[in-house]
């Protein structure tokens, strides 16, 4: 019966080299500005449904491109911060920032750390990878301090998109039912 | 009522809450003959937004987009099922006197009134709403058993909200009924919908 105490010289001389080879080839190999291929996710937010494609490796924080933070909540990322219209809520963009990650010509932005940064309450399952996120607090400003309607976009019955903000200009009663 | 009022620069917008979307809601739009704007809401978010927590529920917005009036129980007339009374026959006319008069109407609230008045959200509760749209994902993904834990955490955690139970409660139906009547009962002395606060008489003339 064979031993494996001690491997033979050859099996070592492998492990040495794949273990040099772990260190030494993603950063001789990869271009700067890639990242090892990381799970795919889905984020929620409101009616929206987000199949993302690339992530970082991360094991705590879900990270998405930037058009991504875009398509789920319609905020943008400027300079002076995360930005939904009227509303900019800074972040720190800088080194070391938690929600914000420059790399080559590409910008990561954390769903999860924004989400802490402004108190968004989310939830995860990380096994089927699908993150939801509940609105953003101060996005409802309008809304709780001055009563304007939150606007939303929803289907009719043949699908088609209709916003309610469409509506400005008439008077509209908005009635919630359910068949159940 | 719609094809009443909506020669009066007015519209009725319609949103099923129900995460069967037109397949669950579309035969009450057929049979209403609905001529009004019927959307689909599988995911409760006009409830989200508006800070909703049971059906049906309706908000009268102006022209600028702000609220003059948030009301619960909204139904047109008043029923009664066995020993059970609900809906108004009050909020028709309300309605009416609003789409004529606009602000002046008694009907109609000053919207930072409204918005003193609106109920805020906890964490537990922006919580709750996420748990509840991963409950939804899973369910249109077929994974029911995923569904139902995260149904069961947005109830306990916003129990308040009616629309989490009854929805839920509407895979079950045969059990539907009894959970509804026990939770109701629970309730003690609280009113199932909101009390409406409407103007004893809104309209001072008769309506056209």
């Amino acid at each position: 019966m064979r031993s494996f105490r001690n491997p033979p010289w050859f099996t070592r001389s492998v492990v040495r080299a794949c273990a040099l080879a772990a260190l030494v080839v993603p950063a001789v190999v990869m271009p700067p500005g890639a990242f090892p291929a990381a799970p795919t996710a889905t984020a929620l937010y409101l009616d929206r449904t987000v199949s993302i494609e690339r992530t970082l490796d991360d094991p705590t924080d879900l990270w998405v491109l930037q058009e991504v933070l875009t398509e789920l909540t319609g905020f943008v990322l400027k300079p002076e911060g995360a930005c939904l219209d009227e509303l900019c809520i800074p972040v720190d963009q800088g080194p070391g920032s938690e929600v914000v990650l420059r790399r080559g010509e590409e910008t990561w932005f954390s769903l999860t750390g924004f989400a802490r940064r402004v108190g968004q309450s989310f939830v995860a399952d990380h096994e089927q990878r699908v993150w939801s996120f509940a609105p953003v607090p101060a996005a409802r400003s309008s809304f709780v301090d001055q009563a304007y309607a939150p606007d939303f976009v929803l289907p009719d019955r043949q699908g088609k998109p209709v916003r309610l903000s469409d509506f400005r200009g008439k008077k509209v009663l908005l009635v919630t039912w359910a068949s159940w | 009522m719609h094809e009443e009022l909506k020669g009066r620069n007015f519209e009725l917008v319609a949103v099923a809450q129900d995460t069967g979307g037109e397949a669950a809601a579309g035969p009450f739009y057929d049979a209403a003959k609905a001529t009004f704007t019927a959307l689909v809401d599988p995911r409760h978010t006009v409830s989200a937004l508006f800070h909703l927590v049971n059906v049906p529920s309706a908000v009268m917005i102006d022209e600028e987009g702000r609220i003059v009036r948030l009301d619960e129980g909204t139904y047109t007339r008043t029923y009664s099922a066995g020993n059970l009374t609900y809906g108004t026959d009050a909020y028709v006319p309300a309605l009416r006197d609003w789409v004529e008069k606009g602000s002046t109407s008694s009907v109609a609230k000053d919207p930072d009134e409204v918005a003193a008045a609106l109920p805020r959200r906890s964490r537990e509760q922006d919580l709750a709403d996420a748990h509840f749209r991963l409950g939804v994902y899973f369910q249109l993904a077929g994974d029911e058993g995923r569904a139902t834990r995260h149904w069961e955490e947005a109830q306990r955690l916003h129990p308040e909200s009616w629309n989490y139970h009854r929805q839920d409660w509407s895979f079950t139906p045969e059990q539907a009924g009894p959970n509804w009547l026990r939770k109701v009962q629970a309730q003690g002395d609280k009113p199932y919908y909101a009390p409406m606060d409407l103007p004893e008489a809104p309209a001072d003339e008769p309506p056209r």
